[in-house]
């Protein structure tokens, strides 16, 4: 199984500006703090036609979102069709956006999710469908995160928290997410049974969502 | 919805995105109608978006990307499907058997029967529209979520229209509930014509009168009944 650290090595290595850009390019990193109220206005403009709106949408989040399709797919082209199929869809489903059942930044990731699993299995050439265990096996890397995208000691705690779950448990999370597998598919690919599978599921989101909450 | 089953152990995985597409699409008509778990899910996808913006690679979109998405959309028009029935409208926009007749009606539910739910399903489904001695027969076209679901409205010369379904049982504390669809601006307004719980092939007579022109509509809805549709259709019709 690859390290964290390796495997950190290899993303950045992967991407084509180096982790520690924001530190060397001078310039002072913008944090977005997500302010839920703004965010939640921007939605109903692009519900309401404005096409600027989308553009704020995507000032505030495309870079977090196109950093998450570019770990979820093969090559950066995919990461790029994705991200303006995924915006389109954004366009396309503000108007059922409910604010009562989550934040704008998590309703937008998970429509670049679902349009990045849907590329994988219908548009990703076959070999490029599959991602190796070892590269999904991390839900974290240990690279440094960009702090235009999020809050440098929040990502700390994130990685705190993370960090105390047990590897197993880490690890079918990453698989699920940003290998795109099913709990089914974890069992088989790593020879557990399924029921182990699914109670580090249900253990891993449930630590993970009590630690988050408690200092959100 | 204190007497329904809360599929509470599973949410994790389905904000995860890791249940096989049977199991994920029982727990989206599930939340669909139901709060609680709705807010669960939320707050496991909270949680879980925030680990991933750590885990994510921290790489500069291309330049142009901003552009091209906002040239895209300018002047275009964002989908008016917000309200139920404009949702409706949206779905009903696809390609849409009208009225056929009904020997047609058996070829295709035959035809369709060998690809989708067991033979013997279909078998019974299309040995109810034979039975059919009178009358006209529309068919209901299956949404997507469900391309195996079948149901037809039998509107005899004489008696009550009614709808022969070919459905899966619903989950527990849910029902199978028919609509009238009549025309209304913006969308058609959806007037309830009966539940069942049942699966398999079943009969569902249409309780609420059904005009010339009128819509049906199938939709998974709780077990108590819905004053309007909550959930997108399974099954729906434009005309009858």
């Amino acid at each position: 199984m690859e390290s964290g650290r390796v495997l950190s090595r290899r993303i950045a290595a992967r991407a084509r500006v180096p982790a520690d850009t924001v530190e060397s390019s001078g310039e002072k990193p913008r944090v977005v703090v997500p302010d839920k109220a703004d965010d939640v206005k921007l939605v109903e403009r692009i519900a309401g036609g404005d096409a600027d709106a989308l553009g704020e949408l995507y000032d505030r989040y495309g870079r977090l979102a196109f950093g998450v399709l570019y770990r979820m797919l093969p090559r950066p082209e995919a990461a790029e069709e994705v991200a303006q199929d995924a915006f389109h869809s954004i366009w396309r489903q503000a108007r059922s956006y409910r604010a009562e059942r989550g934040s704008v930044r998590t309703w937008l990731l998970a429509i670049c999710r679902n349009a990045a699993i849907d590329w994988r299995r219908t548009r990703g050439k076959r070999l490029e469908r599959e991602v190796t265990i070892e590269a999904a096996a991390e839900l974290l890397s240990d690279a440094k995160v960009d702090e235009r995208v999020v809050d440098r000691l929040r990502a700390e705690h994130v990685r705190a928290v993370v960090g105390r779950l047990p590897r197993e448990q880490r690890e079918v999370l990453a698989l699920a997410f940003w290998g795109g597998y099913s709990q089914s598919e974890i069992a088989a690919r790593t020879n557990t049974p399924l029921g182990t599978v699914k109670s580090r599921v249900r253990l891993a989101l449930n630590k993970l969502r009590e630690s988050l909450e408690d200092e959100r | 919805m204190s007497q329904e089953r809360h599929p509470t152990e599973d949410l994790p995985a389905y904000a995860l995105g890791a249940l096989d597409k049977d199991e994920r699409d029982v727990i989206a008509l599930h939340i669909e109608t139901c709060e609680t778990c709705a807010r669960d899910v939320a707050q496991f996808e909270e949680a879980l978006f925030e680990a991933a913006a750590v885990g994510a690679v921290n790489v500069d979109p291309p330049a142009d990307l901003r552009t091209r998405i906002v040239l895209r959309h300018r002047g275009a028009r964002v989908p008016s499907a917000t309200s139920w029935g404009e949702r409706v409208i949206e779905f009903l926009r696809a390609p849409v058997p009208a009225a056929i007749p009904i020997a047609l009606a058996i070829l295709l539910v035959v035809a369709f029967g060998v690809v989708g739910a067991s033979r013997q399903q279909a078998d019974t489904y299309a040995r109810a529209l034979a039975g059919v001695a009178d009358g006209r027969v529309v068919a209901l076209a299956p949404t997507g979520a469900n391309p195996d679901a079948r149901a037809a409205v039998v509107i005899p010369t004489q008696g009550s229209a009614y709808l022969i379904v070919r459905l899966p049982a619903p989950p527990a504390g849910k029902a199978w509930e028919a609509w009238v669809l009549k025309p209304g601006t913006p969308g058609p307004v959806a007037v309830p014509a009966g539940t069942s719980e049942r699966g398999d092939v079943f009969t569902l007579s249409l309780s609420a009168p059904l005009g010339a022109g009128d819509g049906v509509a199938i939709t998974l809805e709780p077990a108590s009944g819905s004053a309007q549709p909550t959930t997108q259709p399974v099954l729906a019709v434009a005309k009858t």
